[in-house]
């Protein structure tokens, strides 16, 4: 809220004169504030209070409704951003953030430098954050909110938490204040207190939380996205603007991933591309392609196709300061030798083909004819997406054969057609279509196809098929919907297709 | 006089220029006793001549088309209704199962692409793949991509005719575009034979226009034989083999022709309507419900209106 109305930079320059702001939400059928900034807790307003008596407080504030969905989006844009330090970045509740930094330390200057890293540039981009490391995410947990150590070493997590508020111990509201009720105020007491009598009284879940907090018990992290297997990055000293400049790098990084790619012997099929913009924002680029690939060109053609098509979406600002190439999807790629017949393997450029089209148009853009075992016209072929290249490049499999008097043409949805027919249950004699009169001089049929009661329900009329040709030779495809007497009184009949 | 022959010179060279880019033969009035040029416009005249053509088996109809089908380069086809949509898809399916044909003689599996776009599949229908595998179409090697725009389709196409996997790439687009006009044909019929393969541009409910297409077909629905039984006869009031009206509007070579061809989905090959019913079907050519044909052109001036179509101005006051 603050940088979009002082801008990105306000903690730096300073707060610009205005009255304290506050958020309000509807808890219980009344307002009461939900978030407050500094000035606001200065002047002695606290959360949970009624807007009312807030205003009485102090008129000038400055109310605005709360928006939890924005929060929540805030919160994953930031945890994208942290992205640079770890892979694994999980979501704590509505603020918080955990990210696992074991064995990430050290390329960021150590624990330390890690953390004044990423608090002085969160405070570049006007974010108040605090955070600690320490051995266990229910400690860093309780010192970030309740303490002010940065860096906490595994022995020293008693000392830490002794003097800490039993509310830094992640219990729900009501346990907390019990235990301040009896007297149990600091993390403290609870250490020395014998642990029988606390789980007989207070649960279960006060000794685990006190556990997680000390590192004696495990507490499993699960982060939002799953760590790729293959991925490189780059870390610019000058932001990049040009589209040209992100794909040469992507080349490099591609060749980068190659490598690691070939010593396992796969290929990917699910890449993105990480651009970290300088304002903290992160944009996320996926490509898929065809068929397995490692090879560095082909997959920075990939961003190419993928970046046209995304263009307007990627606003690169002031610059993208980190790029990461990450492979999300692998497979086993059998590297292949070329042959002496002479004979190109002609599925490599299909593949490549595949993937230009696919990055600009989407995955389902190019369709391959599917058959199903149907009676029904509109079921028994279609159009799917295309998944696998080699089924259109190898010889087919000796494939079912249709009856002959298929159109060539299908309508999506039949097109109803006024027609008249010389006795009820025969063909046609003209009909009127597409606000024209036709008048059939030859007419095939019928073709009884009955529906499928298994999927359409018993009641589901029958439909007669024609084939009609009216009389400058145009062959129409036409049905009658319902046997006479049998299943409906007036039949409607319909155009389903054209033939040649 | 020195000047003048400087002149000629330079005309003939253009001249020349001009029919190598056609890829035909230049035209017989010019004369040819000129040495090659050193600029070399001339050097790969005896490439060009023998074209590689796919003859279609029906003797008037290669006459006209000098030999048969180009193998690769741009063929037009469009049909001027949208009801006579059938007919003509049925003509591009046919060529298309020739090039495969053609294509697996050599030993390649290749697939046919045909790039739609979404208008003129919702107007003519979709290609149904039962049918077009009864059609003779080989419909495993068959990609099928419904573009949204003409020039998404465009793009698809081209980048189509860089990748030489395509027996051959059928563009189906709906009218005349603006954005689809001569010069993009051009450019079409270029990539078409650098990358050696045969594009089929199917124009739905189109007008004629020009382009650098080889050929133009204009297909018009003809009524098709009858079913013919075991012992010679032919089943009365039986719909046969698909028959198709062709004219040849427009070809490099002679003047236009007007055949009536029948398809056989078995042998994968036209054969000629017998005499007898050619004669009955040029005489009997008059629709009895004939309908104001409406080309689905879109943002493009039509020419010149016939007279009396404008029957008062607007006030101008």
């Amino acid at each position: 809220m603050a940088r979009s109305r002082w801008g990105a930079s306000w903690l730096s320059r300073g707060r610009p004169d205005h009255p304290p702001v506050v958020f309000a939400a509807k808890i219980d059928n009344a307002m009461r504030l939900v978030a407050l900034d500094a000035l606001a807790e200065r002047i002695g307003l606290k959360r949970g209070q009624g807007a009312a008596e807030a205003r009485a407080m102090c008129p000038s504030l400055d109310m605005i409704a709360a928006d939890p969905a924005a929060d929540q989006a805030f919160l994953e844009a930031l945890a994208d951003w942290c992205d640079r330090y770890t892979p694994l970045v999980a979501l704590d509740g509505k603020d918080g953030l955990f990210l696992d930094i074991t064995g990430c330390a050290h390329l960021h200057g150590g624990e330390k430098g890690l953390v004044s890293d990423v608090l002085s540039r969160l405070f570049a981009l006007g974010v108040e954050a605090r955070a600690t490391v320490s051995s266990s995410a229910g400690l860093s947990w309780a010192a970030a909110r309740y303490g002010h150590a940065h860096v906490i070493a595994p022995e020293e997590a008693d000392r830490v938490l002794a003097p800490l508020p039993v509310a830094a111990l992640r219990l729900p509201e009501e346990a907390a204040a019990a235990l301040e009720r009896v007297g149990l105020k600091e993390i403290g007491d609870l250490l020395e207190a014998p642990r029988a009598p606390l789980a007989r009284r207070f649960g279960s879940l006060l000794l685990l939380r006190l556990d997680q907090a000390r590192g004696q018990a495990d507490e499993p992290l699960s982060p939002r996205l799953p760590v790729p297997s293959f991925s490189a990055e780059r870390r610019l000293a000058e932001p990049l603007i040009d589209e040209e400049h992100i794909l040469e790098l992507t080349r490099h990084l591609a060749k980068d991933v190659r490598s690691s790619l070939e010593r396992q012997g796969e290929g990917g099929r699910l890449f993105e591309l990480l651009l970290f913009r300088v304002d903290g924002r992160v944009f996320r680029v996926k490509a898929h392609a065809a068929v397995a690939l490692n090879d560095a060109e082909r997959i920075a053609a990939l961003f190419r196709e993928r970046l046209q098509a995304v263009h307007d979406d990627l606003d690169a600002g002031y610059g993208f300061e980190i790029l990461r190439l990450a492979v999300l999807r692998s497979e086993r790629l059998d590297p292949a030798q070329q042959d002496f017949s002479g004979v190109p393997d002609e599925s490599q450029p299909l593949a490549a083909f595949v993937d230009k089209v696919s990055a600009r148009f989407g995955p389902d853009c190019l369709m391959q004819a599917a058959f199903a075992e149907s009676h029904l016209p509109e079921r028994a072929g279609g159009f799917v997406p295309l998944r696998n290249i080699a089924a259109v490049m190898d010889a087919p499999a000796e494939g079912k054969t249709f009856p002959e008097n298929r159109p060539l043409r299908i309508f999506a949805h039949p097109e109803p057609v006024e027609a008249t027919a010389e006795v009820p249950e025969g063909a046609p004699r003209s009909f009127n279509w597409r606000k024209t009169r036709y008048r059939v001089t030859r007419a095939e049929g019928p073709d009884r196809i009955a529906a499928e009661w298994w999927v359409d329900g018993e009641d589901h009329p029958t439909r007669d098929y024609f084939r009609v040709e009216d009389q400058e030779g145009r062959r129409f495809w036409l049905f009658r919907e319902g046997l006479y007497e049998r299943e409906v009184t007036s039949a409607r009949w319909f155009m389903h297709g054209v033939f040649a | 006089m020195a000047e003048n022959a400087v002149q000629r010179q330079t005309i003939l060279s253009l001249r020349e220029t001009i029919a190598r880019i056609e890829n035909g033969c230049p035209p017989p009035a010019m004369p040819t006793t000129r040495e090659p040029d050193p600029a070399g416009f001339r050097r790969d005249r005896e490439g060009a001549s023998h074209r590689k053509a796919l003859p279609l088996g029906i003797p008037p109809l290669d006459g006209v088309l000098r030999g048969g089908l180009p193998l690769q380069g741009l063929t037009e086809i469009r049909n001027a209704e949208t009801r006579d949509a059938g007919a003509a898809a049925g003509f591009v399916t046919a060529l298309a199962v020739l090039y495969q044909q053609e294509r697996k003689s050599k030993g390649h599996l290749a697939p046919v692409l045909w790039i739609s776009q979404g208008l003129a599949a919702r107007e003519a229908g979709h290609p149904y793949a039962p049918g077009l595998k009864s059609f003779g179409l080989d419909a495993e090697h068959f990609l099928f991509v419904s573009a949204r725009t003409v020039k998404d389709a465009l793009w698809i196409t081209e980048t189509a005719l860089s990748v030489p996997v395509f027996a051959a790439i059928i563009l189906e687009i709906r009218g005349n575009p603006t954005s689809l006009a001569l010069s993009e044909s051009r450019r079409l019929h270029v990539k078409a034979r650098a990358g050696k393969v045969p594009l089929l541009l199917f124009r739905q409910a189109g007008e004629e226009e020009a382009s650098s297409a080889f050929f133009r077909f204009r297909i018009r629905p003809a009524p098709t034989g009858e079913r013919p039984l075991p012992d010679g006869s032919v089943l009365c009031g039986s719909i046969g083999h698909p028959a198709f009206h062709l004219l040849v509007e427009k070809s490099r070579f002679q003047a236009s022709a007007d055949i009536f061809l029948e398809w056989n989905p078995h042998d994968r090959r036209f054969y000629p309507i017998d005499e007898r019913r050619n004669a009955a079907l040029q005489t009997n050519d008059q629709p009895e419900n004939p309908v104001d044909p409406l080309s689905a052109s879109a943002g493009r001036s039509r020419g010149a209106q016939p007279l009396g179509r404008l029957l008062a101005f607007a006030r101008a006051s």
